[in-house]
């Protein structure tokens, strides 16, 4: 099977960086619009993710002992996302809005606490030991296998990177209807461009901010759930060893800026994955140990070179 | 008026401190990547210190033995922190713990060496303890060095009939050890190790690491924990047929892999760990009392844990007072003959002989626990693969 056309590449290298990506890039998003519409750098969005992912298992395994059906996690995440949303206004409520006229350090360091209180929190409740989300091994697709097969090529892709392409896509599309057709994602894009030239003109910036913390929670959720689709595991550090790739995303694509958002995530996503792939030689251009390094080296070299970005987002 | 009172706080700290029970520091990876091996370690410490406070507690005066627990994480950097608080906030007499290696030796080197503590680990192995200290003698562990694991993983293998391998380790102190150990001792006894990569822990996707390894083999030699990106790895290996038959060791020896992978999966998986020889009467004493309390008396540093609980404890009474420079030279007293024979649980007998001024040897039920000039002990391993959708343990003789 090693021999197939591209085989190593497309299946081992290319498709895995493709679902890291397209999980980088929904976490991004979320990351970029509270940095630009908010202004300061959350570090409780990854745990976000996670405890979209833990609530996901909790309405699974309840539907599941209560009907005796075993249902699909996308379908399970969203009465879980409508959960976490709410629990996120009223974090935002009673612990960051008091903070809104303070220094940016503040909230950050606020943002931090929030981290911390979060994951001790699923500790508490979930307990620390991994969770199952999904059993067993997800195999590859037949369909698409045997059909790759037959154009000389061979293609593995199991059905969870399928709902989640497919699943990004659609959020991004989405997004993009929001932000470009709606009253509030109009609102919500004055808002992240300046400030004070928004609020003279008559919007509501605490009804922008409610819908930041909506629209950057869904997409946070939906990277939590999809990553834990991925690993088939829950634990509770899995959102945070996200967050420094997804503000490498953020950064690359320019702050405050959701497409920039999406397509940094993708960037760093395969710039992880392939750059492991052997491209000289037998041997892996960079041993895969170091992969992590690669997003940073990328965010490093944007920082010194194009700060505000790709798309032009804001520089500080 | 106001000094009075501060000198008499002070007065009252300073008896509470002279009348204190005996209390020994016990940092436990209770969080981290492996909490489900450290739950029945814990377990089988608070057993012995029971065990011991039931027969008479320390010294002659029955003070009490007091374990004091702190979360090591099975991280360098929580490992440091919680022994920093253990020695200097409750001034633990001696340091039971931590359960990995690259969290033991941390600590030690930072804090307990410097500080003048001795540290007997529960289940540290990696070959790296063995000779971190330069002229003290303060490091001790109940578990077996992976210098002996790695070597009998490998002899495993060549029985197995595998001639070539990969191997992929993730980088951390306990793992990048033995598998350095396992490729030395498998390319002596004849075998080939086709790729050795180090891998990072607790990454989403390991695709592009099980494809680099697995163009070269179908077999894979894994040494990783389980919590912190084994159990991915597996999964990516099997999902794409890379790899079909797995070896490794006992960080990946967790009920976990089978209820995640699926044990359909996973009829081609051997993995060794510490194991005890469960013939010796001092085994049949061990099992005695955990089956009473509820512990899995066979699971991987279980028995250890206790042995080593007991040890600490003999050794403060041997030295006869709870103070920390006494406990390492005890330490190896009490362990090895000459003395009488003490057997896990006799904390009564124990204590009857030292009083009277004579001499004892523990022997442990996962082994005779008889430390050698590093403050290593020999050990037994087990083989474990999955039959019947659970780990089968078998002794390798």
């Amino acid at each position: 099977m090693w021999d197939a056309f591209g085989f190593e590449f497309i299946n081992f290298y290319f498709i895995p960086g493709l679902v890291l990506g397209c999980i980088y890039a929904l976490g991004a998003i979320g990351i970029t619009l509270t940095f630009g519409i908010l202004r300061f750098a959350n570090f409780a969005h990854g745990e976000v993710m996670m405890s979209g992912a833990y609530l996901t298992w909790t309405v699974m395994a309840i539907i599941t002992s209560v009907l005796g059906i075993a249902v699909h996690p996308l379908v399970a995440a969203v009465p879980a996302g409508l959960i976490v949303i709410w629990l996120f206004l009223l974090t935002d409520k009673y612990f960051y809005k008091p903070f809104r006229k303070a220094d940016t350090i503040k909230v950050v360091m606020a943002s931090f606490g929030m981290m911390l209180i979060i994951r001790s929190a699923v500790q508490v409740i979930w307990g620390p030991n991994q969770l199952t989300f999904v059993q067993g091994i997800a195999k590859p697709n037949t369909v698409l296998q045997s059909f790759s097969q037959s154009i000389d090529m061979l293609l593995l892709i199991p059905n969870k990177h399928l709902f989640i392409f497919t699943g990004t896509i659609v959020i991004v599309i989405a997004l993009s209807y929001l932000l470009n057709r709606t009253r509030i994602g109009k609102a919500m894009r004055a808002v992240s461009d300046s400030p004070d030239l928004a609020h003279v003109t008559g919007i509501d910036v605490d009804q922008v901010i409610r819908a930041t913390w909506i629209v950057g929670g869904a997409c946070a959720m939906a990277a939590g759930v999809f990553l834990a689709m991925d690993i088939q595991m829950l634990e509770t550090t899995m959102g945070f060893r996200m967050l420094l790739p997804m503000f490498a995303a953020a950064i690359l694509g320019g702050i405050g800026k959701p497409y920039g958002a999406v397509f940094g995530g993708l960037v760093i996503g395969l710039a992880e994955e392939l750059s492991a792939y052997p491209w000289i030689g037998d041997a892996p251009l960079i041993s895969p140990g170091y992969k992590t390094g690669v997003a940073f080296a990328i965010m490093v070299i944007m920082l010194i070179v194009r700060p505000q970005g790709l798309f032009k987002g804001r520089s500080f | 008026m106001k000094k009075t009172l501060l000198s008499t706080a002070a007065a009252m700290l300073c008896s509470t401190a002279a009348m204190a029970d005996v209390n020994i520091g016990n940092p436990l990876a209770l969080t981290g990547p492996i909490p489900d091996l450290v739950a029945p370690m814990a377990q089988a410490v608070d057993l012995a210190a029971k065990n011991i406070n039931d027969q008479g507690g320390m010294f002659a005066d029955g003070q009490a033995l007091n374990i004091i627990r702190a979360d090591s994480g099975c991280d360098p950097v929580a490992a440091v922190d919680a022994v920093t608080k253990l020695i200097n906030v409750n001034s633990v007499s001696a340091i039971l713990g931590p359960v990995c290696s690259g969290a033991a030796i941390a600590q030690a080197e930072s804090v307990s060496i410097p500080a003048g503590v001795t540290t007997l680990s529960v289940s540290a192995s990696s070959p790296a303890i063995s000779t971190m200290e330069d002229g003290t003698d303060l490091v001790f562990r109940a578990a077996a060095s992976d210098a002996y694991q790695g070597v009998a993983l490998a002899e495993l293998a060549i029985e197995q009939g595998i001639t070539e391998l990969a191997v992929s380790y993730a980088n951390d102190d306990y793992n990048a050890a033995i598998a350095g150990v396992f490729a030395e001792a498998f390319t002596a006894a004849g075998g080939t190790v086709t790729a050795n990569e180090a891998h990072e822990p607790s990454k989403a996707s390991y695709r592009s690491e099980v494809a680099t390894l697995g163009a070269t083999s179908d077999n894979l030699a894994l040494f990783a924990y389980y919590g912190s990106g084994g159990i991915t790895l597996m999964r990516n290996a099997l999902e794409t047929g890379a790899f079909s038959t797995f070896i490794g060791a006992d960080g990946m020896l967790s009920d976990e892999v089978i209820e995640q992978l699926g044990a359909e999966n996973m009829t081609n998986v051997t993995f060794t760990t510490a194991a005890s020889d469960d013939s010796t009467p001092a085994f049949g004493a061990w099992q005695a009392l955990a089956e009473g309390a509820g512990i899995p008396a066979g699971d991987p540093f279980v028995p250890n844990s206790y042995d080593a609980t007991f040890m600490l404890a003999l050794a403060i009474e041997k030295a006869g007072s709870d103070d920390r420079a006494s406990v390492s030279a005890a330490l190896r007293d009490i362990s090895s003959a000459p003395g009488e024979v003490i057997y896990p649980g006799e904390w009564e007998k124990a204590k009857a002989i030292l009083a009277d001024g004579g001499d004892i040897n523990y022997e442990g039920a996962a082994g005779n626990q008889d430390f050698d000039e590093n403050g290593d002990v020999a050990g037994l391993f087990s083989k474990s693969s999955v039959v019947d959708g659970a780990w089968a343990a078998e002794l390798i003789r």
